[in-house]
């Protein structure tokens, strides 16, 4: 449904996408992950025709989006980060309007308005102003703006930020269901744990190209049962410098995270190696009470993939 | 109808200058003309149809001048608004494209101009009363203007979408009025004095230039006899003319990258 080639884009004077391929199969609910500035949002610009790109192919439904702007746009629904509302406006005007802009035929705008309200809860807000809303109801309304023309896919550009966390869960429920009717959607978020629950597949993206994780994937598919981790929690009585210390003894072993009373180990090699480790902390007086290996999140992988350092 | 000019008009009469600048705009008409009228009228040697000439003159240069500074306040901010707000972007996905968004953001600011013109029409028509001015003048004081108003809103448009605020874009605007009425003005006083001051029929058409981009020069013309200045009508709304379709082109140019701004 989406096909992304060797996409490039320079804008604002900096690298925007340098060489992104994407491929989202129809009725995907997918998942775009990586750091500030790693082209996300570049690349969901240029699949909403906002930006032309420089070099490489980009195809939504069969269209290529330069080329076919206005089929693009009456294929997609696209909110930006920050989504932009006419707080002067009524609501029902707002999706009145917008259902104009889409060029809806008279009887076929009463129906899509009336279910946009519908769907966003605001059936008896409708005579509001916009701005009399809330952050979460404005976030409903500019969704059911976004779906008012009936697109085929979804692009959204972090549309969890600023959302309480009543919302964000009302937020996934909406996707899912839209996902379940058929709609493709493309999805950035920085919220890692919507996106593990909400995916099927997630693509790793930074500084405008793939990115990979720690075994090479440029794309994680979440539907698949997740690979054990070289990641293992380790649980002790008393102090934990010495466990990080004894753990630190050990070739291949390196500590992620040190807590009062838990460390976090990465292990290269085989379970062999973690059962020499523990060996290794017991026989070295360290009281360990919980020895387990942690299945990789998509957190982890992330962090992995971009070596968790913040931008 | 295009969906924008609706959107436009209904929030523009919801903001608050929407009532007050119709207001002021007619409270400094109507104060200036009482002025005018009570100066006249002292003079007890004036005729009715002088007082009516007179009369005309002040309404339509006053309501030129005031136009002039109230048609930037609306169409220069028409398109930064929307950056402003982050609504651009959510217009620009839709299957309005750059001339619909452009002529729906130009028809709502030059309508509003408008009806502060046509509010002025009843304080313009009065002049009849007092004879030496007839419909033909009026009609063409009234196109002049609106041609004149059409040129600084599509100018105010093109500003509004090169910048992304709209103080930038409404000061840049002022900037351009500027330009076209005093700045012209004074190129042509320096041309004339280097070309020997010599009668208007005389001078070269170098000279004359400046003059063409002047508003109120292009209204002055309008009111001249018809064997004498009606080419320089033309000539003056042909530059009108030109003007406003160069700044329609270059704001539809920029409003089809405007996927960068946004």
């Amino acid at each position: 449904m989406i096909a992304v080639e060797q996409i490039r884009k320079s804008y604002h004077g900096a690298r925007g996408l340098d060489g992104f391929s994407l491929k989202v199969a129809e009725g995907e609910l997918f998942g775009l992950v990586g750091p500030n500035g790693a082209g996300k949002t570049t690349l969901i610009k240029i699949l909403s025709t906002l930006l032309r790109p420089d070099a490489g192919k980009a195809q939504i439904a069969g269209w290529d989006v330069t080329a076919h702007p206005r089929e693009i746009k009456r294929t997609v629904g696209y909110m930006p980060d920050q989504p932009g509302l006419y707080q002067d406006m009524r609501v029902r005007e707002f999706l009145e309007f917008f259902a104009n802009a889409f060029h809806l035929p008279r009887e076929r705008r009463r129906i899509a308005v009336d279910l946009g309200l519908e769907r966003s809860g605001l059936a008896a807000r409708g005579e509001d102003f916009v701005e009399e809303l809330s952050f979460g109801m404005k976030q409903r309304l500019f969704l059911a703006r976004t779906l008012l023309h009936d697109p085929k896919v979804l692009l959204l550009d972090e549309p969890a930020t600023g959302l309480d966390p009543l919302a964000r869960i009302d937020l996934r429920h909406q996707l899912r269901e839209l996902n379940a009717r058929g709609i493709t959607i493309l999805i950035s978020s920085h919220i890692l744990a919507d996106l593990e629950d909400i995916c099927t597949r997630v693509a790793l993206i930074g500084e405008g190209k793939n990115a990979a994780d720690a075994e090479g994937n440029n794309f994680i598919d979440l539907r698949k049962a997740a690979l054990p981790s070289l990641i293992y929690e380790v649980e002790v009585l008393g102090d934990t410098a010495q466990a990080a210390q004894r753990a630190g003894e050990m070739p291949g072993v390196k500590v992620m995270e040190q807590h009062p009373t838990q460390i976090v180990l990465e292990i290269q090699g085989e379970a062999a190696q973690a059962a020499q480790l523990l060996k290794h902390l017991v026989t070295g007086g360290v009281d360990v009470v919980k020895f387990a290996r942690r299945i990789a999140t998509l957190e982890d992988r992330y962090q992995r993939a971009f070596g968790g350092k913040p931008r | 109808m295009n969906p924008m000019i609706g959107k436009e008009l209904r929030q523009r009469m919801r903001e608050r200058r929407g009532w007050i600048l119709p207001s002021i705009y007619l409270a400094t008409l109507g104060a200036v003309i009482a002025l005018v009228y009570y100066g006249m009228t002292k003079q007890t040697s004036q005729q009715g149809w002088e007082i009516g000439v007179g009369l005309f003159m002040t309404v339509a240069y006053t309501q030129l001048v005031l136009l002039l500074l109230m048609a930037p306040i609306f169409s220069a901010g028409a398109l930064t608004i929307e950056k402003e707000q982050r609504t651009l972007a959510g217009l620009l996905t839709t299957l309005l494209g750059p001339l619909q968004i452009w002529w729906g953001k130009f028809a709502a600011s030059l309508l509003y101009v408008l009806l502060l013109l046509v509010a002025g029409l009843p304080v313009l028509s009065a002049v009849f009363a007092f004879g030496g001015i007839g419909p033909w003048e009026v009609a063409m004081a009234t196109i002049t203007t609106v041609v004149i108003l059409a040129t600084i809103s599509a100018i105010s448009l093109y500003w509004s979408s090169v910048f992304r605020r709209s103080v930038h874009a409404t000061a840049v605007s002022y900037v351009s009025v500027i330009v076209m009425t005093a700045v012209t003005f004074i190129i042509f006083l320096l041309a004339q004095e280097m070309s020997g001051n010599q009668s208007w029929n005389q001078m070269a058409a170098a000279v004359k230039a400046p003059l063409f981009f002047n508003p109120v020069f292009f209204l002055t013309v309008g009111f001249a006899p018809a064997a004498q200045l009606y080419p320089e009508w033309v000539q003056c709304a042909a530059v009108s003319l030109l003007l406003a379709v160069v700044s329609v082109l270059l704001t539809l140019r920029n409003l089809r990258r405007a996927g960068e701004m946004v």
